[in-house]
C-alpha cells in the first residue's frame, strides 16, 4: 500500500483527507504539528509527503526544507493563500507540486498525488541522455560519467521528458500536463521554479544552460550531446 | 528641484537685491544732487564776496581815475582810460581768467545835440553787449551802487563759461556816462565742481555696489534656509517622510522650521497610522482568506463524498446533496471574488506578467463555458486574425476577464448568438463580446461594472453569478493599464470591448475596436 503523510494542525480537513485518500486505496499518516514531521517521517517514511504551509511549531516551508535535506520524496504543498509568495516560496524550498485550498474537486487532489507516486513510463527505453548526461530509467539514476546526480523524482520525471523527445519543444502548457498531470492549468510558475532547480544540479553553468535549453517565447528543449 | 538654478524673475534673493539696490540708487542721487548744489551755492558765496569786494575797488578806482582827468584833453582822457581798462585784466588777457566791458550809454538826443562826443566803449576778449544779462543792466540803470548777477558768458568762439557779473556805472569826462562790467569767469569753481561732481557720483556707486553686497549677504541668510525648507518639503512630497529642516537659530526662519517640522511629524504621524490600518486590513482579508478556506475545502470534500454516493440516496437526499455541492461552489467563488475585490480595494493586487498568446486562451475559455452550457442554444463564434497574437500580460487575469465577460454574455443572450472578435495594432489588442439579447438602457451603461449591480433586480439570476465579475474585469483591466468598455441597446444586444496594451504597464493609445459594433462594422467597411 501507498503511504501519504498529511501534515495539516486542522483536525477535521485531516480527518477528512483521510477519509478521501483512505477511499482511495492510499494509507494515511496523520500528523497536526510541524516540528513533530522529521520523526515520524524517521521513523515510518512516506511515499509522499502533503504539507500545509501553515503549521504549528514549525512553518511549512522549513518543514519541505527538512524532509528535502534527507530525502527526494515527492511533497505536495497545501496552500489556503495562494499567494504567489507562499507558491514560489514553498517551491523553492523543494516542493514539487502544490494545491490552493479549497480544491476544485477532491479527486483532482487524489489525480495529484496519483501522478507523483506514478513510476516512470515502463515501456520507455531503460537508458536515455540529454546533453552529456545518462539517464538510466529502470535505476532511476542520472550520471556524468561516473557521478551520480541526486534528483527529486520530480526532477528526474522533468529531465526524462525532455530527454525522451530531444528534437521536441517543450511548451510549459506541455511540461505542465506531461510531468505534473494538470489538464488546464498554465501555472507557469511550477515550470519556471523546477527548470531553475534542475538546472542548478545538472548544468555546468545554470546561467549558460547546455541540457536544459530555453527556446525565447515557446518552452523549453533538451540538449543535444556534444554541444558543449 | 532644489539643485537648479532659479530664473532670475524666480529668485528672491534677486528680486529683493534688484529693489533694494533701486531703491538705493533714488537715495544716493537725491542725497547726492542736494549735497552737489549745497556745495556749488557755497562755493559760489565765498567766491562772491571776494569778487565783490575786488570790483567795488576796481570800479572805486576807476571814478577816482577818471574824476582825475576832468577837463583834460581827449588824449590824455584816453590814456587814462586804458590804464584803468588794462589793470583789472592785467591778470591774462585769456579767456577764463576775468574780462571787462565798458559801454556807452546813449542818452535820448545826445547824437544830435554833441555827436561828436568821444566814445571810449571797450570789451576785453571783443565780448559782445549782447552778453550782458537784461535784468544786469537794468539794476544798475536804477541804482548808484554796483549790482550783480549770475549768468553764462559767450565768447565770439561760441565759448560758453558760468560767469559773475558786477556792474556799475561810471562817467568819463567829455564822453559821459558808461556802463561798466567786471566779468569773474567761474572757470575754477566749475573745476572744482567737477572734483566734487566725480567724487559724488563714485561715491553713489560705490555706496550702491555695496548696498548690493549688503543685501545679498543679509538675503542670503533669509533665503538659504527658506531653498532648504523648499528642498525638504519637495522630498516629503515624493515620499520621503523622514526629512526634516535643522533648526540652528532662534529666530522667524527657525519658527518656520519648527512649524514644518511638526506638520511633518504630524503627517508622518497620520500617514503610519493609515499604513498600519492598511496593513491590519490586509492582514485581516489575509486572515479571513485562510480561516474559510480551510472549512471550506473539508465542507467540501466531505459534499463530493455525499455527492459520489448519491446513487444510493432517496431522491430528496441525493438532490440536496446536488444543492449543496453547487451552492459551496456559489460561495466559493463568492468569497474568492470578494478577496479579490478587497485586494483592488487595498491597493495589493499585482501584476504577474509573462508572455503568452493571446488568441488560444480567448478560445479556450470560450470553448469552456460553451460547452458547460448544453442546455441553451448559445453559439459562440470567434473571429481573430491568423496568426498568433502575442501579448504581455497577467494570464490569470485576462483569462479572468475573458471568463466573466463571456459568462456574463450568456447570462444575457437569452440563447442567442455571441461573437468575440479579436484584433491588434503595434501597441494594442481588442477583445470584443457582442451578445444579442435584451440589451441595456443608456443609463445602465455607466453602472454595468458597479459592484453588486443588477439591471433589472427581479431578473433571475440563471448562472448564479457573483455580480462581481465586471467589476473585477474593469480592474484586472486598469491594472494592466487597459481599458474595459460597454455598449448597450435596448433590444441590441451588448458589447463588452476589452483594450489591453500589448505590453502590460504600456498606455493604450486608442481603441482599435470602437465600442459601438454598429460603427465597428462601418469602420471594417471603410478600411476594406
Amino acid at each position: 500500500m501507498t503511504l501519504v503523510m498529511v501534515v495539516d494542525d486542522d483536525q477535521d480537513l485531516a480527518e477528512m483527507l483521510g477519509i478521501v485518500l483512505t477511499g482511495a486505496g492510499i494509507d494515511v499518516d496523520l500528523v497536526s504539528r510541524g516540528d513533530e514531521v522529521m520523526e515520524v517521517f524517521r521513523s515510518n517514511p512516506p511515499d509522499l509527503v502533503l504539507l500545509d504551509v501553515m503549521l504549528p511549531g514549525l512553518d511549512g516551508v522549513e518543514v519541505c526544507k527538512l524532509i528535502r535535506a534527507e530525502s527526494m520524496v515527492p511533497i505536495v504543498m497545501l496552500s489556503a493563500k495562494g499567494d504567489t509568495q507562499d507558491i514560489v516560496a514553498g517551491l523553492e524550498a523543494g516542493a514539487d507540486d502544490y494545491m490552493v485550498k479549497p480544491f476544485k474537486h477532491p479527486s483532482e487532489l487524489v489525480a495529484r498525488i496519483r501522478t507523483r507516486l506514478r513510476r516512470t513510463n515502463a515501456h520507455l527505453k531503460d537508458s536515455l541522455t540529454i546533453g552529456d548526461l545518462a539517464i538510466d530509467v529502470t535505476a532511476h539514476e542520472v550520471r556524468r560519467g561516473t557521478q551520480v546526480i541526486a534528483l527529486t523524482r520530480l526532477e528526474f520525471d522533468l529531465l526524462v521528458a525532455l530527454a525522451k523527445e530531444p528534437g521536441r519543444v517543450f511548451t510549459r502548457d506541455a511540461l505542465l500536463s506531461e510531468v505534473w498531470g494538470y489538464r488546464h492549468s498554465t501555472d507557469t510558475r511550477l515550470v519556471n521554479v523546477h527548470v531553475q532547480r534542475l538546472r542548478s544540479k545538472v548544468e555546468h553553468d545554470p546561467e549558460h544552460p547546455s541540457i536544459v535549453m530555453t527556446v525565447r517565447g515557446v518552452g523549453y528543449k533538451a540538449g543535444v550531446e556534444g554541444t558543449l | 528641484m532644489s539643485s537648479q538654478r532659479l530664473p532670475l524673475v524666480q529668485s528672491l534673493a534677486a528680486k529683493v537685491i534688484l529693489s533694494t539696490v533701486l531703491l538705493s540708487l533714488g537715495v544716493v542721487w537725491l542725497t547726492g544732487s542736494a549735497l552737489y548744489s549745497q556745495l556749488s551755492e557755497g562755493i559760489k558765496t565765498v567766491n562772491l564776496d571776494s569778487s565783490l569786494a575786488e570790483a567795488r575797488s576796481v570800479f572805486y578806482n576807476a571814478r577816482y581815475q577818471f574824476l582825475l582827468v576832468q577837463g583834460a584833453s581827449e588824449p590824455q582822457i584816453q590814456v587814462q582810460v586804458t590804464d584803468v581798462l588794462t589793470s583789472p585784466t592785467t591778470l591774462g588777457t585769456a579767456e577764463g581768467a576775468r574780462e571787462i566791458i565798458l559801454l556807452k550809454i546813449f542818452s535820448k538826443g545826445e547824437i544830435a545835440k554833441n555827436g561828436q562826443q568821444p566814445n571810449y566803449s571797450f570789451a576785453s576778449n571783443g565780448l559782445l553787449a549782447t552778453t550782458i544779462p537784461e535784468q544786469l543792466r537794468l539794476d544798475i540803470a536804477k541804482q548808484n551802487d554796483l549790482a550783480y548777477q549770475f549768468s553764462p558768458l559767450t565768447y565770439r568762439t561760441g565759448k560758453t563759461i558760468d560767469a559773475l557779473y558786477v556792474g556799475q556805472r561810471v562817467s568819463i569826462p567829455g564822453s559821459g556816462r558808461y556802463e561798466m562790467y567786471l566779468v569773474f569767469t567761474l572757470v575754477n569753481q566749475g573745476a572744482t565742481l567737477e572734483i566734487v561732481q566725480n567724487s559724488l557720483l563714485l561715491t553713489g556707486l560705490v555706496l550702491l555696489l555695496l548696498i548690493g553686497l549688503i543685501t545679498w549677504l543679509v538675503v542670503r541668510q533669509v533665503v538659504k534656509p527658506l531653498r532648504e525648507a523648499a528642498r525638504v518639503a519637495s522630498l516629503f512630497t515624493e515620499g520621503d517622510f523622514s526629512q526634516r529642516l535643522r533648526i540652528e537659530s532662534k529666530d522667524e526662519i527657525a519658527t518656520l522650521g519648527s512649524a514644518f517640522n511638526e506638520m511633518a511629524t504630524s503627517i508622518e504621524a497620520q500617514i503610519r497610522r493609515l499604513e498600519n490600518l492598511s496593513k491590519v486590513q490586509q492582514r485581516f482579508v489575509s486572515d479571513v482568506s485562510h480561516e474559510l478556506r480551510t472549512p471550506l475545502t473539508t465542507l467540501r470534500m466531505a459534499s463530493d463524498v455525499i455527492y459520489s454516493n448519491r446513487a444510493d440516496f432517496d431522491p430528496a437526499i441525493a438532490r440536496s446533496a446536488e444543492l449543496l455541492i453547487a451552492q459551496i461552489d456559489r460561495f466559493e467563488k463568492l468569497l474568492q471574488e470578494l478577496l479579490e475585490v478587497s485586494r483592488f480595494d487595498a491597493e495589493v493586487a499585482v501584476l504577474e506578467v509573462t508572455d503568452f498568446e493571446l488568441i488560444a486562451l480567448v478560445r479556450r475559455c470560450a470553448a469552456d463555458l460553451g460547452v458547460a452550457l448544453d442546455s441553451t442554444d448559445s453559439q459562440i463564434t470567434v473571429a481573430a486574425p491568423d496568426t498568433p497574437v502575442h501579448i504581455r500580460a497577467d494570464f490569470r487575469r485576462v483569462e479572468r476577464i475573458m471568463r466573466n465577460l463571456i459568462s456574463n454574455a450568456l447570462d444575457h443572450a437569452d440563447g442567442k448568438s455571441i461573437e468575440i472578435e479579436c484584433v491588434e495594432t503595434g501597441t494594442e489588442v481588442a477583445v470584443s463580446v457582442r451578445d444579442h439579447g435584451p440589451g441595456m438602457e443608456e443609463s445602465s451603461l455607466t453602472r454595468v461594472f458597479d459592484r453588486f449591480w443588477r439591471e433589472d433586480p427581479s431578473r433571475a439570476r440563471t448562472r448564479g453569478g457573483t455580480g462581481l465579475g465586471l467589476s473585477i474585469a474593469l480592474e484586472d483591466a486598469r491594472l494592466h493599464g487597459g481599458e474595459l468598455d460597454a455598449w448597450g441597446s435596448p433590444g441590441d444586444g451588448a458589447n463588452f470591448v476589452l483594450t489591453l496594451p500589448r505590453i502590460a504597464g504600456n498606455e493604450i493609445s486608442g481603441r482599435p475596436l470602437p465600442v459601438n459594433p454598429h460603427k465597428r462594422s462601418e469602420v471594417k467597411n471603410e478600411s476594406m
